[in-house]
């Protein structure tokens, strides 16, 4: 029995903190909010010089070939501090969507920019009725005599940091299909009005966009299902650190403040509630960990251990935070203090590919608890 | 990170398998799992299944091999909790004497002592309880009014003991007394290894909310001790209770464990009862109920993974491993809460007419009480707020 990190992967912990604590912490996200996006740039090449770009991809296009653990504590400590940036989508999810579903010659013309940092993708996915998985997509992949050209338009699309290349989803003879898409062919690009500030959405036009395809045509969904395992376990990672963090301060303040002639700290109603925040901390940390260990090793029960993860950690998040707020009295309520981020981050985060309920839906799904399999056996993985 | 076990290990649960299918009594693993009602054949019972445990070796087995145990490692221990759970097992009758008691002994207790009780714990010949709380001393412990008195040589000990688990069944009882008034309210505190069998002993049983009759409340009258009974020092018991504290290194798998298996329990109840036509389980509200306590149960066994992993790395548990007693308990209750919801109005039913299985109504019942026994949730709270994260303390501990 061994469930912890690595020491090699606890030793990258503490260089990505020391790292973030160089950027001033949440400085880099309050940076984004006033307007300047030169930081994310900064970041992404201060991240790649320590080799985080190149971890989940494999040594033939020019990366590291590390697994799912070797990211938890990458996204934990971004996640910590709220790194602004593309980090998830492109590292958790456009590489394993390119390694798993790629030909050799689109991995090799787009993963070793990302290995290098050089290059962000992100995912044009959502339209506007806002469904995960639509019955069919209103963007149109027509045939062209070298491909394809795409129209229609995405929305809630991630373009902090000014990705190259979008994976996105349209619709084609054959169902709904995966294409990578230029960022430089977009026709039009809108920006969305966010609640989590330190994130762009855009809306995006494309006009006879060239697309390539990605995978078997038809089957977007299926693909997408797999690539969101890889980006759920790396998402939990973040949402861990950002719990971690607001523990902490939660507990600091209760120390410090104080009322009555004593610290706060020292009132149950104080203490207790944090005490629960540290409970579920501590569970989702565990949850976040199998489930990038379920994934790294192909476990038998991935799905369900990404699933279970998930629905666990996006509403203890948001919870996390929202009782900071309250223990924090009214300096929680400023803009000035950083609890409000944290919040706002859990919301954005809440419903991000994937809702409570789907992953409920799925954790059960993958359980196969609607049919009727033989019962688990009481002695665990082995 | 490796959830496999050794081949050591493997081969270790397949002895312990084949032991139990030979030697649990009989119709057990075929579901005949049925205790007598009746005091007398109960405790015959759970004795006789102890004495089995004991000829097999498996009564106590992270105890030294000189005392009869296996030097189980950690990880064995975690494999024996697995398969007992596994099989239901009968519960052990002496748990107090063998994970609590005889391992403080071994560390404190003086040669005689050793001699006298260890092999009589560990052969169920001698059951033990534990005589903490009064009435007026639950949480607060130091508040304790039962003394002690040295009168003609001998201790003369007078006062009032209640909840006292296996009291009816025990023969002596591991008891915190006030031999002295101190003003620091932890000394002044004195364990004696009472005998029970004497006539200043009187156990009255109380009956639980579930039914059943487990816990006592244990009379002292001029009962009488000597100064071999003492643990430790004289006024220092309460370093005594400390140290018994830490000797119950792995309690907590087993019930890690039975959670697991009753969230399993209660998934095939969702999977088999029909209301209207329809499975439990196709209720996407049951759905996604259950897929929440999932999350939340595998959450509590993986912590529990790691604190162990942090054990075997470090030689002794982290801090974290204090969470896993609150978290597991409160799970328990929100589980059977819910499997009692989802049963529907037939969900007041029991034992035979129960909807699902006939012990669930009673699990239900019974889940009240682990959030109370061994310090209350609120008490865990306090302790986790103060020695992990470091928030002032209460005032008054
Ligand atoms: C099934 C079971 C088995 C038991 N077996 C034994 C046994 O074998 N031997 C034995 O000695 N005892 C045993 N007990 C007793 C158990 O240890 C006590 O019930 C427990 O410690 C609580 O004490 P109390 O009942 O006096 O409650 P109280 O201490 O009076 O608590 C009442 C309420 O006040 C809260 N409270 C108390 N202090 C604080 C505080 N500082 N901060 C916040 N809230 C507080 C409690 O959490 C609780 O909700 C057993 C109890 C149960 C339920």
């Amino acid at each position: 029995m061994d469930f912890a990190l690595s020491e090699e992967q606890e030793l990258f912990r503490t260089a990505i903190r020391k790292y973030m604590n160089d950027l001033d912490r949440t400085a880099f996200a309050r940076s984004v909010i006033s307007g300047n996006l030169d930081v994310v740039a900064n970041a992404t090449s201060g991240l790649a010089e320590m080799g985080v770009t190149a971890i989940p991809v494999s040594e033939e296009v020019d990366g590291l070939g590390l697994g799912a653990l070797d990211l938890v504590p990458v996204f934990e400590e971004t996640g910590r501090v709220l790194l602004p940036g593309l980090q998830l989508e492109t590292l958790a999810l456009a590489v394993p969507l390119l390694e798993s579903f790629g030909t050799p010659a689109q991995k090799a013309a787009r993963l070793p920019s990302v290995a290098s940092g050089e290059s962000s993708v992100s995912i044009a996915w959502y339209e506007r009725d806002g469904s995960l998985f639509p019955n069919s997509f209103s963007c149109i992949a027509g045939k062209t005599e070298s491909g394809y050209a795409l129209t229609g338009t995405k929305t809630l699309v991630p373009v902090i940091g000014d990705p190259d290349t979008f994976i996105t989803g349209a619709q084609t003879a054959e169902g709904k299909s995966l294409f990578l898409v230029k960022a430089s062919d977009v026709a039009s690009s809108r920006m969305l009005s966010v609640l989590d500030e330190t994130q762009q959405l855009a809306e995006i036009t494309l006009n006879q966009a060239p697309g390539e395809l990605l995978g078997e045509p038809g089957h977007a969904a299926e693909m997408l299902k797999e690539g969101l395992l890889h980006f759920n376990a790396a998402l939990c990672s973040s949402m861990v650190g950002g719990m971690d963090e607001l523990v902490k301060m939660t507990a600091e303040y209760a120390k410090i403040r104080v009322q009555f002639n004593q610290p706060i700290g020292r009132f149950q109603a104080i203490k207790h509630g944090i005490v629960n925040m540290k409970l579920d901390l501590e569970t989702a940390r565990s949850l976040s960990y199998y489930a990038a260990w379920a994934v790294e090793t192909n476990a038998t029960d991935k799905a369900a251990a990404v699933h279970s993860a998930r629905s666990f950690i996006s509403k203890a998040f948001i919870k996390a935070a929202a009782d900071s707020i309250q223990i924090h009295g009214g300096i929680g309520f400023t803009e000035e203090l950083d609890v409000q981020l944290y919040l706002k981050r859990a919301r954005y985060y809440e419903n991000y590919f994937g809702s409570v309920r789907d992953s409920r839906r799925a954790t059960a799904q993958s359980l196969e608890w609607h049919s009727t399999p033989a019962k688990r056996d009481a002695v665990p993985v082995s | 990170m490796d959830f496999t076990f050794t081949k050591k290990e493997e081969k270790f649960r397949g002895e312990l398998r084949g032991w139990l299918e030979v030697n649990l009594p009989k119709g057990w693993l075929q579901g005949d799992r049925k205790l007598p009602e009746d005091n007398e054949h109960y405790s015959k019972f759970l004795r006789d299944w102890q004495r089995t445990l004991y000829e097999g070796g498996w009564a106590a087995i992270s105890w030294p091999k000189e005392y009869g145990g296996r030097d189980a490692t950690l990880m064995e221990e975690i494999i024996y909790h697995q398969e007992m759970v596994r099989v239901q097992s009968p519960p052990l009758v002496n748990y107090i004497g063998i994970h609590m008691v005889a391992p403080t002994l071994m560390q404190m207790g003086t040669d005689a002592q050793k001699e006298e009780f260890i092999e009589k714990i560990l052969t169920g010949e001698q059951v033990w309880s534990q005589g903490y709380s009064e009435p007026g001393a639950g949480s607060d412990l130091t508040a304790l009014q039962t003394t002690a008195v040295k009168k003609d040589g001998k201790w003369v000990i007078n006062g009032q003991k209640v909840w006292t688990s296996f009291a009816h069944l025990a023969d002596r009882c591991f008891l915190l007394t006030k031999t002295s008034q101190s003003e620091k309210k932890h000394e002044g505190i004195t364990v004696f290894l009472l005998d029970m069998d004497q006539e200043g002993v009187e156990t009255r049983p109380i009956v639980q909310m579930d039914g059943h009759q487990e816990f006592n409340e244990v009379y002292l009258t001029d009962a009488i001790a000597t100064d071999e009974d003492i643990v430790g020092e004289e006024g220092k018991g309460w370093a005594v209770l400390i140290a018994l504290m830490l000797h119950e290194r792995s309690g907590i798998a087993a019930q890690v464990f039975t959670l697991e298996q009753q969230f399993d329990s209660v998934i095939e109840m969702a999977k088999t009862v029909r209301v209207n036509g329809c499975l439990l389980i196709e209720d996407p509200f049951v759905e996604d109920g259950l897929a929440d306590l999932y999350a939340r149960i595998n959450g509590a066994k993986l912590n529990y993974y790691r604190n162990i992993t942090h054990t075997l790395k470090n030689g002794r548990p982290g801090p974290e491993s204090s969470l896993d007693k609150l978290l597991v308990s409160e799970l328990t209750k929100e589980l059977f809460d819910f499997a009692m919801t989802i049963q529907g109005h037939a969900g007041v039913l029991m034992n035979d007419d129960s909807v699902f299985s006939a012990e669930m109504q009673g699990q239900y019942l019974a889940s009240f009480g682990a959030t109370i026994g061994g310090g209350t949730s609120e008490v865990q709270r306090n302790t986790i707020g103060e020695r992990i994260l470091g928030l002032p303390k209460d005032l008054g501990r």
